[in-house]
């Protein structure tokens, strides 16, 4: 009892985590691009000279950039791990496509099944033809 | 209930949203880096990467309710394995009377030869009649 409580824990727990890494992502995205185009305003107010400060924001303006393509590809990553979830854990989804692919099996199964009558229905009409020439004959 | 696989078409179109908000901040930043930027560009550029995002953590977040109701604790352990065993003997089915078929109509398509009593024995006739 207590073991089937785990389990439904860490799945609400895993579930959680997406919720956090999903809004951490967008906000990262959102403040690292907000930042960038405040850098690319250029102050001229500074304690360090120009060059200085410029060297300083390009280099800033590079991390974020990284961190921007970082905060995309982790949410690349969140969508695969939900895809994952998606196919193990959406019962409704899964029976839905189970019902459908054992339906289709059995309908096809009957259809065989029904030519496979048919066939030898004619089969058997031709066989008592051939058997009734084949007891009249001399090589019987 | 939407079908599985729309799920999952779902998903796949938010991974092209995601890659296509990262390509609109990098022309947003791309045009303001020139030296006469075309700021209704810029600003068209920033509204699309602001749009994604927003449309993105929509739909993620869609998602993600949706599998906090359905999902359980247990693994499913349903599966189709006894119909697509079913239809896989009625193939056998099929290739068994093919086969059966075949070897019937090469021994009727021999003309001229004389056919012996061991060739078409009553046997035969009896099994293919059953």
């Amino acid at each position: 009892m207590s073991q089937s409580r785990v389990l439904p824990q860490s799945k609400e727990a895993l579930l959680k985590s997406y919720n956090k890494k999903l809004k951490d992502d967008i906000k990262s995205m959102l403040d690292n691009f907000t930042e960038i185009i405040k850098l690319a305003r250029g102050e001229e107010d500074s304690q360090v000279s120009k060059i200085t400060q410029t060297e300083e924001d390009q280099y800033e303006m590079q991390v974020r950039s990284a961190n921007i393509v970082r905060a995309g590809e982790s949410l690349m990553k969140l969508v695969s791990d939900l895809k994952q979830f998606l196919i193990l854990n959406d019962f409704p989804s899964v029976n839905e496509s189970i019902n459908k692919n054992t339906a289709m099996f059995k309908q096809l199964q009957n259809e065989c099944d029904t030519k496979l009558l048919a066939l030898r229905d004619e089969m058997a009409v031709e066989l008592f033809e051939l058997e009734d020439e084949y007891y009249s004959s001399i090589y019987k | 209930m939407s079908a599985p696989v729309d799920k999952l078409r779902e998903l796949e179109t938010i991974e092209t949203d995601i890659a296509n908000a990262v390509q609109s901040s990098g022309y947003a930043l791309q045009e303001l880096a020139k030296e006469k930027p075309v700021m209704k560009q810029v600003e068209t550029h920033t509204t699309s990467f602001m749009k994604t995002l927003v449309e993105v953590e929509r739909k993620l977040t869609k998602h993600i309710n949706y599998l906090t109701q359905v999902s359980t604790g247990q693994p499913h352990e349903g599966s189709s394995y006894a119909a697509q065993k079913d239809l896989t003997l009625a193939y056998h089915r099929i290739d068994h009377i093919t086969s059966s078929l075949n070897d019937l109509g090469r021994l009727s398509a021999e003309p001229g030869q004389q056919v012996s009593r061991q060739q078409i024995s009553k046997s035969d006739l009896l099994q293919m009649s059953d």
